[in-house]
């Protein structure tokens, strides 16, 4: 089951709960499928581990990356390039931002309020239930209120991207889609999708709803990362 | 208690917690600023403190405040931050009090940039700041070496009486990996009583303890100073520690690299097995004392002809791994620094170009 989604995806979430590997695997599993898709870097947060250090592989399989200003990449600055509310004023068939972690990265989306109006979007929450703060259901709804207050737009669904990096097992997961169903049903936003290394995808039993696999791209340098599909 | 998935930073924060410590100043510098963004929210809950200083001069001075007084105490900061704290750190070093500083690397000199670098091993081993001091320092390669050194530096600190040190780089620090913290919480310790300027009246006593680093008498400083020596060598006898990779096949060459850095050599090391190289690594976990005898005895081996210092910097350990290897065989060095790490790859070709050159 494919993760059907179009319009404008917002990814945000908890600081580390996976939202710019969840934003690369997704744009390249709807590229995939046929869907044009662009991606914006919105993260102003953090100056590690962005979606910037994928723009190889995003760009290989023709995703549109918009990044700030080449002198800027590698900068800490909050530079939002004027290119990201051209981008929304005129989106493609899947456009992905990956945001900023925690309610200070999603500060940014307030500042494309005027750009968002009117657009369809659809604002999707990464939770990482071994992640500490984001370990209980009360976690990732406070965690939700400060993303909801930061940014002033509404979480519409969750994404659970249930991982212990290398030491990630079938039962890892197993035990994320039971949060996140008990996370559904607390919050009454749908379970938009699972995520599924790319290891583990035959030995996951399916649940009920859509299953993002994993091939994670953003690794330390003395891991490799996943191959892509092949096309 | 299971096992979660932290950055490095915040679990360094809850490290330090979990070892005793409620006493946290500290000033924001990227990448290590996600340890006081993780201890404003958790230091509370735990009924200690984190202050933000005005400045990082200001916080090496509260540091030293408050290991005077006995508190455990610790800060975090990256190197341009460091640099600032080095006077307090010669200060806290001469007047003898425990005191945990960790430095997040990044590249250097000058503002330099927010990447990763170990262009800090100098200041961190030879000290930055003025006078014949030194500082325990430890190198963690992952998130989980860094949690447990963390926990130990406090009582290592106290044993010597000695600020200890925690050199990361930017990579420790913003790496997500899994973490066991253990079940036990240490307590801070309240032996302090015969030293620390913990009140009078707390320790029912009319002696008067105090701390200093003023000595006028020339006769007093040099006997300080004999007194400080002593207590480097001693560091030297009892706590060395290091991890030794692939010392058991017939090595070529030896590899000394620490931190994120070796985990590098560690893959360049089984792929250069796999296609039947064998090369060799010591891994530094205390980079001051150094692992002097365990190097000398890894290049001792019978065909062991070449070892080479791989870090992210222009060369600083080699003259460290000079002196432990005596002239046995010679000494190279590899290494980028300004951000770029060194791919496995780059490592493989290097170890094979030496060996064949």
């Amino acid at each position: 089951m494919g993760v059907a989604l179009d319009g404008i995806a917002i990814i945000v979430g908890d600081y580390g709960s996976g939202k710019t590997e969840v934003a690369i695997n997704l744009a390249l599993e709807r590229k995939q499928a046929g869907v044009d898709v662009r991606v914006a870097d919105l993260d102003l947060v953090n100056p590690y581990f962005r979606t910037r250090e994928a723009r190889q592989q995003l760009q290989s399989r023709g995703v549109d990356l918009v990044l700030p200003p080449a002198a800027y990449l590698h900068a800490d600055l909050p530079i939002l390039s004027p290119a990201i509310a051209g981008l929304l004023r005129s989106p493609s068939p899947l456009t992905i931002l990956d945001v900023g972690g925690d309610d200070a990265g999603a500060m940014v989306l307030g500042a494309l309020a005027d750009a968002l109006s009117g657009q369809r979007f659809r604002m999707l929450q990464v939770v990482n239930p071994l992640r500490p703060q984001t370990a209980t259901v009360e976690g990732c709804l406070k965690a939700k209120t400060a993303i909801e207050s930061a940014s002033r737009l509404t979480v519409k669904g969750w994404i659970i991207n249930a991982h212990l990096m290398n030491e990630t097992t079938a039962e890892t997961i197993a035990d994320g889609y039971r949060f996140g169903q008990r996370l559904a049903a607390a919050s009454g936003l749908p379970l938009v999708c699972i995520t599924v290394p790319q290891a583990l995808a035959a030995a996951v039993p399916a649940p009920d709803c859509p299953v993002l696999i994993i091939r994670r791209q953003l690794v330390p340098p003395w891991q490799q990362s996943d191959p892509l599909a092949k096309v | 208690m299971a096992k979660v998935l932290m950055k490095g930073n915040e679990a360094i924060g809850e490290a330090a917690i979990r070892a005793g410590c409620l006493n946290y100043f500290a000033y924001p510098i990227t990448p290590q600023s996600e340890v006081a963004e993780y201890l404003a929210k958790r230091m509370p809950e735990v009924d200690g403190v984190f202050l933000q200083g005005e400045s990082e001069v200001a916080v090496g001075y509260m540091i030293f405040g408050a290991a005077a007084c006995g508190a455990r105490v610790f800060t975090t900061s990256s190197s341009p931050g460091i640099s600032l704290m080095s006077e307090a750190l010669s200060y806290i070093t001469c007047a003898q009090c425990p005191a945990v500083f960790v430095n997040i690397m990044r590249g250097g000199p000058g503002l330099g940039g927010i990447l990763p670098s170990q262009g800090d091993y100098f200041q961190a081993t030879k000290g930055g700041g003025h006078g014949d001091y030194r500082l325990f320092v430890m190198a963690p390669d992952s998130v989980q070496e860094a949690v447990e050194m963390v926990m130990e530096a406090f009582p290592l600190a106290e044993k010597y009486r000695n600020p200890v040190m925690i050199l990361g780089d930017g990579l420790t620090g913003q790496m997500m990996e899994p973490v066991e913290f253990p079940d036990n919480l240490q307590k801070a310790p309240t032996n302090k009583d015969d030293w620390a300027t913990n009140g009078m009246d707390t320790r029912g006593s009319d002696k008067r303890n105090l701390v200093k680093s003023l000595f006028l008498d020339p006769t007093a400083l040099n006997a300080h100073n004999l007194l400080l020596k002593e207590k480097y060598a001693r560091m030297q006898r009892e706590d060395v520690r290091y991890e030794a990779y692939n010392t058991d096949g017939d090595y070529q060459a030896l590899i000394v690299s620490y931190g994120t850095m070796s985990r590098v050599c560690r893959t360049a090391i089984d792929n250069l097995k796999a296609d039947g190289v064998e090369v060799a690594m010591i891994r530094p976990q205390t980079l001051f004392p150094f692992p002097i005898d365990a190097i000398r005895q890894a290049v001792g081996r019978e065909h062991c002809r070449l070892a080479i210092s791989i870090e992210m910097s222009m060369g600083q350990m080699v003259e460290d791994v000079e002196r432990s290897v005596q002239g046995r065989c010679p000494v190279e060095w590899y290494g980028k620094c300004g951000g770029e790490v060194p791919t496995p790859e780059e490592i493989m070709d290097v170890v094979r170009e030496r060996l064949a050159g």
